[in-house]
């Protein structure tokens, strides 16, 4: 029988906070990150709204404890921070009492940095300063970085797969824990704003001038957003040797693919629908026992409609409250999965739903409508985390309350 | 298996194909005839390394017989360069206005993968890896999860391109020999760097043996920036529940900054025939896989190409088991231990 | 507008890669997606850069798009309509 994943910590810091009770504090106020950008060097600046943490990479460094460390990017001090606060939460002081792995995620690496010195670095007549960046161009650079500063050295890996990164990094993370392989693992993503993705996202033409609206008939797009979220997953038998505290059980996930198109999903929603079936399969639970979905919603016309699809399918007339927390963080790519987890043990631990803001109309496609208030004192149990991405990748996490 | 690589490793009897010489300091693919593996309407958008990849995994696919896997992982220290600095430079002539989307979409690490996918219909498990040294091996290490947790069969490949930007780029931090060489006579200069390579190498993996089963991957250990103490014990401990090793396939890359990792191997193993391989694939992110295919290989077969070899004279006598030793640039090290069937 | 299809028609081979395609494979007011040249969105996409790079039209809403990129012929007429005559 493989051993129960248990979370032990959690670290994060978004648009809308710079720590997990800093995001519980804007979720229960309905504040959202979203505004323009101020860091970020682009020609949409006062054009595409996007959800920024709202500190300079020096003062980022200065969080994370490493000012004047050269070679830190953007990526790397966001996902430091996260990382800090997981550790600190989970009582762990040094790594390398246990074994301990990282698993991180990534979609552009240190691209926020390196893409305005690129054409520095391609130009042999020029030299400098800027040299450091050259091995921040990968995605590897951020996990090494933040493993060397905390000391981690055992099981180390970066996961790209866009939108589902972090989803797909607890998961690999848990797994290695069910196998044996390791009892103590921490997971998650980073996410920087760059040029890069913005103009990506916007070549595909889905990102919306407004505040996204997920689920809502006029949505016209999402906005991206930057942050980074770490848990620290322990096995069951780490948890009871060492006492632990346990905050939540990741008690099921699974990982699909759309075989359907390059970044679109399939109409009816099955990857999706399939992620979700399975993972609650995994978990011994039935849809009864669903109190929540937090929803990928990232209000593309197509991801919403295809979501929504498969949650009709799975539940039938049945849906759960569910909601997009995107309208507070923006879409956070690699980080997304990862905040979305920890926002999810969030609504266990304090018996909330959070609203699905900027939602007005009812989409044609779908009989279901997201939650727009925020519900207090509402038990939650067991919540199902969305993360759907380009290349047809699906994530879906089972995250339980911990009963003993 | 299949394996596009600077070699004439696609196709055909390896026995009788020459090996392949450039100089340079950068070897690049012998590519294959795509269209008979994508279709047209498909290829068209493809830059280079998709078609690589793709190609590979879909060749791998027939030679396994198998059509539909029941998960695909891979491992991409860098995914498309070609498509991250296109559309680099595409934001900057064009001013953020007017962008195609397509290098985009291709730069993100899991195209390659999601193509593979939409060909084959494979909605299930798909997961990339990037991480340098340690892409292909933390997919291989899915695919044994995934394996063990009861999966039929996993097609697991890296894949991997140099372009002429990022060669530069790489050449500014001394990654590459400053003196042009020619890879036939790679180990003959002993100095800082090494030269650069690529390739795609794609397996199908299931939990037995079967009539058509190349080798078994016994053991896999990955090792971040260890010591050289600490690579020995590792190694130590890797080989004790393992019979002798008859080969060492190694990642010897003639670079004179990182060799003192090669020289604890040859200490620990003296005495072991030691085979190495950078010549014929040059040094990046996921070269382990290469290495895995050729071991596999030659497990197969029983037989070296001695053309590739210019220093080994003869094949061993009895090839049963291969570890394979690898490091990237001193920090990701690697072992693998492949037995014959 | 003889003229303006024709160039149009090169174009869109040469933006989309069509390689065995010619210029007179695609008639006027043949479909360019689905049936037609079996092209997808993101060859809409394209088609839209190649809007606004060679004719400065820019087109915002995908919507508004589909109806414009239906045929050469649409493209063109499309063209003709926001250029000062």
């Amino acid at each position: 029988m493989a051993e129960r994943v248990f979370i032990t910590g959690m670290g994060m810091i978004t648009a809308i906070g710079d720590d997990v009770a800093g995001n519980l504090r804007s979720l229960r106020s309905q504040q959202s990150g979203l505004g323009f950008t101020s860091h970020l060097d682009t020609i949409y600046k006062t054009i595409l709204p996007v959800a920024e943490v709202k500190y300079t990479t020096q003062q980022l460094s200065e969080m994370a404890g490493v000012a004047g460390i050269d070679g830190y990017t953007r990526t790397t001090l966001l996902g430091l921070i996260a990382m800090r606060e997981a550790l600190a939460q989970a009582g762990i002081t040094d790594v390398q009492q246990e074994p301990t792995g990282f698993i991180n995620a990534s979609t552009v690496g240190g691209m926020c940095d390196t893409e305005n010195v690129y054409f520095d670095i391609v130009d042999p007549e020029k030299t400098g300063d800027f040299l450091k960046f050259i091995d921040t161009l990968d995605c590897a650079d951020c996990t090494q970085r933040i493993a060397d500063t905390v000391g981690i050295t055992e099981h180390i890996a970066t996961i790209s797969t866009a939108c589902s990164s972090s989803a797909n990094a607890l998961m690999y993370g848990a797994r290695l824990i069910r196998a044996g392989l390791t009892r103590r693992v921490i997971c998650g993503g980073t996410e920087a704003l760059t040029r890069f993705t913005l103009n990506g996202f916007n070549s595909l033409k889905n990102i919306d001038k407004r505040p996204c609206r997920p689920f809502d008939q006029q949505r016209n797009g999402l906005n991206l957003g930057e942050g980074a979220a770490y848990m620290v997953l322990e096995s069951e038998s780490l948890v009871r040797e060492n006492n632990s505290k346990v905050i939540a059980e990741l008690s099921g996930y699974a990982n699909t693919n759309e075989a359907f198109h390059p970044t679109s999903p399939s109409p009816e929603g099955d990857g999706a629908f399939a992620a979700m079936r399975d993972a609650l399969a995994m978990s011994g639970r039935t849809i009864a026992d669903v109190q929540y979905v937090n929803v990928h919603g990232t209000a593309t016309l197509s991801n919403d409609v295809s979501e929504g699809k498969a949650l009709q399918r799975l539940f039938g007339t049945t849906v759960p409250p569910f909601s997009s927390t995107k309208p507070f963080t923006g879409h956070t790519l690699a980080a997304a999965g990862a905040i979305e987890a920890i926002y999810s043990v969030l609504a266990i631990q304090n018996e909330l739903v959070f609203p699905n803001l900027n939602f007005t109309e009812g989409m044609e496609e779908l009989y279901i409508t997201p939650e727009t208030q925020l519900k207090e004192g509402y038990p939650v149990h067991h919540v199902i985390s969305n993360s759907f991405g380009f290349g047809g990748n699906n994530a879906s996490l089972m995250i339980s309350k911990y009963e003993g | 298996m299949a394996a596009i690589s600077p070699q004439h490793t696609f196709e055909g009897d390896l026995s009788v194909q020459p090996m392949v010489i450039s100089s340079g300091n950068m070897l690049s693919c012998v590519e294959p005839d795509y269209k008979a593996f994508i279709p047209g309407n498909s290829l068209r958008r493809m830059s280079r390394i998709l078609k690589i990849g793709l190609t590979t995994a879909l060749r791998c696919l027939q030679d396994s017989g198998i059509e539909t896997p029941g998960a695909i992982v891979t491992g991409t220290g860098k995914g498309s360069l070609q498509d991250t600095e296109k559309f680099i430079k595409e934001i900057l002539d064009y001013k953020e206005t007017a962008l195609n989307p397509t290098p985009f979409i291709q730069s993100t690490y899991n195209a390659v993968n999601g193509l593979i996918a939409l060909q084959q219909k494979c909605t299930q498990y798909n997961n990339t890896f990037v991480h340098r040294g340690f892409s292909f091996e933390n997919a291989l290490l899915d695919s044994m999860l995934l394996l063990h947790e009861g999966k039929e069969n996993v097609l697991a490949g890296a894949f991997e391109e140099i372009t002429a930007e990022h060669f530069y780029i790489k050449s500014r931090v001394g990654q590459w020999k400053s003196e042009d060489i020619s890879n036939d006579t790679l180990y003959q200069h002993f100095s800082p760097g090494t030269i650069s390579g690529e390739g795609a190498a794609f397996f199908v993996l299931g939990p037995e043996a079967t009539a058509n089963t190349y080798a078994e991957l016994a053991g896999l250990k990955m090792l971040y920036k260890p010591s050289q103490e600490k690579l020995a014990a590792s190694l130590q401990t890797f080989l004790q529940s393992h019979e002798e090793i008859d080969m060492v396939l190694t990642g010897r890359n003639a670079d004179i900054n990182y060799d003192r990792y090669y020289q604890v191997v040859d200490q620990q193993l003296s005495g072991i025939p030691q085979l190495p391989f950078k010549h014929l694939c040059g040094e990046y992110d996921t070269a382990g896989a290469f290495a895995l295919w050729l071991g596999a290989q030659l497990l197969k077969t029983q037989q070296l190409p001695l053309q590739w070899f210019p220093m080994q004279h003869q094949t061993p006598a009895k090839l049963r088991n291969i570890l394979i030793y690898n490091n990237f640039f001193g920090e990701q090290h690697v072992f693998m231990l492949l037995k014959g069937i | 507008m003889e003229e303006l299809k024709q160039k149009l028609k090169e174009q869109i081979i040469e933006a989309l890669n069509l390689q065995d395609t010619r210029p007179e494979d695609i008639k006027d007011d043949a479909p360019l997606f689905g049936e037609g040249l079996g092209l997808d969105s993101i060859d809409s996409l394209e088609l839209m850069v190649l809007l606004e790079r060679s004719y400065h039209i820019k087109v915002e809403d995908p919507r508004e798009g589909r109806k414009i990129l239906q045929s050469v012929q649409s493209m063109a007429e499309f063209i003709k309509s926001k250029q000062p005559a």
